[in-house]
């Protein structure tokens, strides 16, 4: 392959306007005089829905769509590992939806849902937790109220609990084998600490054995709500028949006590030095590293500018980032960056991978490169590139129905709307060299920044010294941390 | 090269009645032949203002011989890095700044290489398409730094996937004759050794219009793009057609072991290869239906048999789709406490439960209804469309075999799938690889 695709999985947030900073900062190498030039992309616009509430506060999302006879459903709590008491609580409870609901077994919901062809999972994340189905238009009412019954009246079998707890602990050791896989989980430890954006989704190994169905059951009940959910739907159907399914359906699923959202804006630690968390490996054969720190929030009304500048430092194959390190030098199959966002913070981070012996040339050539931000700074013909880039590749991210829904459920997740779609387009044609500069120098961590390697310290713990203070770890210990 | 993404594209539905189908019709796909050979095929779709551009080139790790293993993956990468009229680099630079992007994969069969674009770039497309076909100019240099980017892809693979580190090995043991017998990114050593001719003849032989299949669906029109093929691919010279792959694999006649040691990996994975047909012999749909039966969905044999009995934690099939006899793959991961002989046994009873005792009717069913969902969610992007359409066309020789794929699947009765089960999945027809942290020893 030429190159894999969403190393690093990058969601595009919302947008609200643009606002165009005069910089007094002058460019080096940057000619006043370039033309800038607009690639006509074609218009791409939010298709129809509706957004409305039931009684009981439950949004509702609704988008036709009748390429082909499938329905897509994406419910979303607003509750996930930033919410953990017991690490990894959150993560249980959702797949734990799967294990029985309403009187049927977990064998039941397999063997109805398998038949009809269809598929049902649940997970959570750092900030959501989501019940998605994708099926036959046909077969609409055998699976909304399956999605229902796992929502509102999961059965939390102690049994079956146990058997996935066990898988999931397996899992986790298993997960370790494949540093990519895991890597993310050690950079926000290192970065959030014991702030709730630390947290890892899939819990520990030592955590996980200490969870229990009455935990699981006081968590759902707790955080599934309807008050704090929405469900979107899209696909081939006819909405007010829709309606009236969904009104009998979740009408009666009631409120309890008032949620408790963590406060995820306060007390994020400062990242006063450089730090370097070593992950021994012993049989590694190449060294997976990334290096970055603190990034923007969803809402940031940067967001979308940041994408572009993004793009031009690792976001597409000519970046400077894989143009260095893959194209010039042949360290690496592919190198990138990318902001990470959540609801009330982030992380940017530089990611790559090379054989042990080049780890010290592969990261010093990476720094080298992210400096050419702030030394040089970005030329028109470049920006004009990436905006057309960004433009061009906007729309496939929003063509199928799973992908629509997904979106719904991040607008009621994050609180934006369809113009972060509708004015895409324009918010990224209105960006300025002024614009770009001011952003490198806003949100692009320069100093201080936090490294992670994971390879075979034998040979790698001299080069990881030369970055900053170093954490080591075995890979196979517990957790993603010292 | 990229396992698991293509196999769900290509698993193509059963359409009970016309009359069910929203989805992609015949009618909808047009083609039309070059002079030169080439073949085209367009599918409008306006529903997003992008198109895309799929060329299938008839080469693939089949193609190689020792000594050249892998080339065929390396020089898809070449494939970027120059050529008359857009020197190294520019290829991507100039798609990029059009608001286009790319990529490419290798398999062991066929080489694809993937654009995606505002329609609006159509053109740019042809061009920087037309110019690599016709006039690549591979520099000394860029093949250098490419084999350092190779050899990392290769690393990381092993690195990071315990299939590829166990699909090499078991390859290499399941095929002695045929060139199925090296994996897609070949042999470390060869890596660093073929030479700038060997790549030169290698681009000659096999990127001739004749040897390759366009596919282009999305917001385009047919007559655009017949004008623009006309005026960028048509004037392209085509060449001898490419010498045949003839060798048959030998029969199998007993089971074959490999084992492989890697310190970290927590559990034994074992994998079992048995050989199968090419994808055109007529038992391709019962073998894809049951590999589905096996490991498709939580109600799956494999699934229940293994996973919900705690033997295993992860149970996977593949069958990719191939020009001559490949294999089957089955493989689990080990739930710890666990021995990878047991996994093995647990493995093999449940496959061979099927070869004696057969499937119901509501178990076949049940697949074929997955198929049929696989089917529409493919086609529902224009990508999905364009490498669906495409892959018909070189496995099945016409792309119009997608339409009959339904009657295909449909036909396939129980007694279909416990016959391919007893035919193919037997001990003398497998090879066994077992990846684990220690090796058993001989005490």
């Amino acid at each position: 392959m030429k190159l894999f695709i969403n190393y690093i999985p990058q969601k595009l947030s919302r947008l609200a306007s643009v606002f165009v900073i005069a910089s007094a900062v002058g460019l080096a190498g940057c000619a006043a005089t370039q033309q800038s030039v607009s690639v006509d992309t074609g218009s791409f616009k939010m298709p129809a829905y509706e957004h409305y509430q039931l009684d009981n506060g439950l949004s509702v999302y609704l988008m036709p769509q009748k390429e082909v006879p499938l329905i897509t459903v994406n419910a979303v709590v607003r509750v996930g590992a930033v919410n953990d008491t017991t690490s990894g609580v959150a993560g249980m409870t959702a797949q734990s939806l799967l294990l029985g609901a309403n009187g049927k077994s977990k064998s039941d919901i397999e063997q109805m849902v398998d038949f009809l062809g269809a598929s049902i999972g649940a997970q959570a994340g750092k900030e959501g937790s989501y019940v998605g189905a994708d099926f036959m238009a046909k077969d609409v009412d055998k699976m909304l109220p399956l999605v229902r019954d796992l929502l509102v009246s999961p059965d939390f079998d102690a049994s079956e609990f146990d058997k996935l707890r066990q898988r999931e602990m397996a899992g986790l050791a298993q997960a370790k084998e494949s540093p990519r896989n895991v890597i993310g989980r050690y950079f926000d430890k290192l970065v959030f600490g014991q702030h709730p954006y630390g947290n890892p989704s899939s819990g520990t190994r030592t955590s996980l054995e200490e969870l229990n169905v009455s935990q699981l059951r006081a968590f759902h009940k707790s955080y599934y709500q309807p008050s704090n959910s929405s469900i979107a739907i899209v696909g081939d159907f006819e909405p007010a028949v829709m309606k009236t399914k969904l009104a009998s359906l979740f009408g009666t699923w009631s409120n309890g006590e008032a949620v408790q959202a963590p406060m995820l804006a306060k007390q994020q630690p400062t990242l006063d030095k450089s730090r370097v968390l070593l992950v021994n490996k012993g049989d590694a054969i190449e060294t997976t590293f990334l290096i970055g720190g603190k990034g923007v929030a969803r809402d940031n009304p940067d967001y979308v500018g940041l994408q572009v500048v993004n793009t031009i430092l690792g976001g597409r194959f000519t970046s400077w980032l894989n143009d260095e390190l893959r194209v010039n030098a042949g360290l690496t199959y592919g190198a990138r960056s990318g902001f990470t966002p959540y609801s009330k913070g982030g992380v940017f981070r530089i990611s790559t991978f090379t054989k042990s012996e080049t780890t010290k040339e592969a990261i010093d050539l990476a720094l080298k490169t992210y400096a050419r931000l702030w030394e040089k700074g970005i030329d028109q013909a470049t920006l004009d590139s990436a905006k057309a880039y960004v433009k061009g590749q906007f729309p496939p991210k929003f063509e199928t129905s799973g992908q629509m829904a997904e979106l719904l459920s991040d607008m009621y997740l994050y609180g934006f709307d369809d113009a972060f779609i509708n004015d895409f387009q324009k918010n990224v044609d209105g960006l300025t060299l002024a614009d770009t500069q001011r952003l490198i120098s806003t949100h692009f961590p320069q100093d201080k920044l936090q490294y992670v390697l994971i390879g075979n310290a034998a040979k790698i713990a001299d080069v990881a010294a030369q970055y900053g203070e170093v954490i080591q770890v075995e890979i196979d210990a517990i957790g993603f941390d010292q | 090269m990229m396992r698991k993404i293509i196999a769900l594209c290509m698993s193509i539905g059963v359409l009970f009645t016309s009359a069910a189908t929203q989805a992609t019709q015949a009618e909808d796909i047009k083609s039309f032949t070059l002079d030169n050979g080439m073949k085209i095929m367009v599918l409008e779709d306006s529903s997003i203002p992008n198109a895309n551009m799929y060329l299938f080139w008839k080469v693939g790790s089949r193609n190689e011989v020792p000594g050249i293993t892998g080339i065929s993956h390396f020089f898809e990468h070449m494939m970027f890095n120059g050529s008359k009229k857009y020197g190294p680099k520019m290829f991507d630079r100039t798609m990029e700044a059009a608001g286009g992007a790319n990529n490419a994969y290798t398999t062991e069969n066929i080489t694809v290489y993937t654009d995606w674009f505002p329609s609006n770039a159509l053109e740019t497309m042809f061009d920087l398409e037309a110019d690599r076909i016709a006039n690549l100019d591979i520099n000394e240099k860029m093949v250098e730094s490419e084999r350092g980017v190779v050899a990392s892809e290769r690393t990381t693979g092993l690195e990071n996937s315990n299939w590829r580190t166990l699909q090499e090995e078991i390859k290499g043991a399941a095929f002695r004759a045929h060139p199925y017998s090296w994996s897609v990114i070949g042999h470390e050593s060869d890596i660093a050794a073929w030479t700038l001719d060997d790549l030169v003849q290698y681009h000659k032989t096999y990127y001739a219009p004749n040897n390759g299949v366009v596919v282009i669906a999305g917001d385009v029109k047919l007559n655009e793009v017949k004008a623009l093929a006309n005026k960028y691919f048509a004037p392209i010279p085509a060449q001898a057609p490419p010498r045949e792959v003839k060798t048959v694999e030998p029969l199998q006649k007993g089971e074959r072991r490999v084992y492989v040691q890697k310190a970290s990996v927590s559990t034994p994975n074992v994998m079992l290869a048995y050989h199968v047909p090419a994808t055109t012999s007529d038992d391709y749909y019962a073998l894809d239906l049951l590999s589905s039966i096996l490991t498709t969905g939580n109600s799956s044999r494999l699934y229940q048999g293994l996973v919900e009995k705690q033997v295993a934690i992860e149970v996977e099939t593949y069958m990719p789709m191939s020009f001559d006899p490949n294999l089957f793959y089955v493989m689990g991961v080990a739930n710890p406490g666990i021995t990878a002989l047991e996994l093995e046994k647990g493995m093999i009873a449940e496959i061979n439960r099927i070869a004696r005792e057969g499937v119901s009717q509501h178990e076949l069913e049940k697949v074929k209804n997955i198929k049929l969902m696989n089917f529409y969610r493919a086609m529902e992007t224009i990508n999905g469309k364009a490498n669906t359409v495409g892959t018909y066309e070189l496995y099945f020789g016409s792309y119009d075999k997608l339409f009959n794929a339904p009657e295909a699947y449909n036909k396939v009765t129980p007694e279909d799938i416990q016959r391919v089960a007893q035919t193919y999945l037997r001990r003398a027809n497998r090879t066994v690889a077992v990846l684990a942290a220690t090796e058993e020893s001989d005490e």
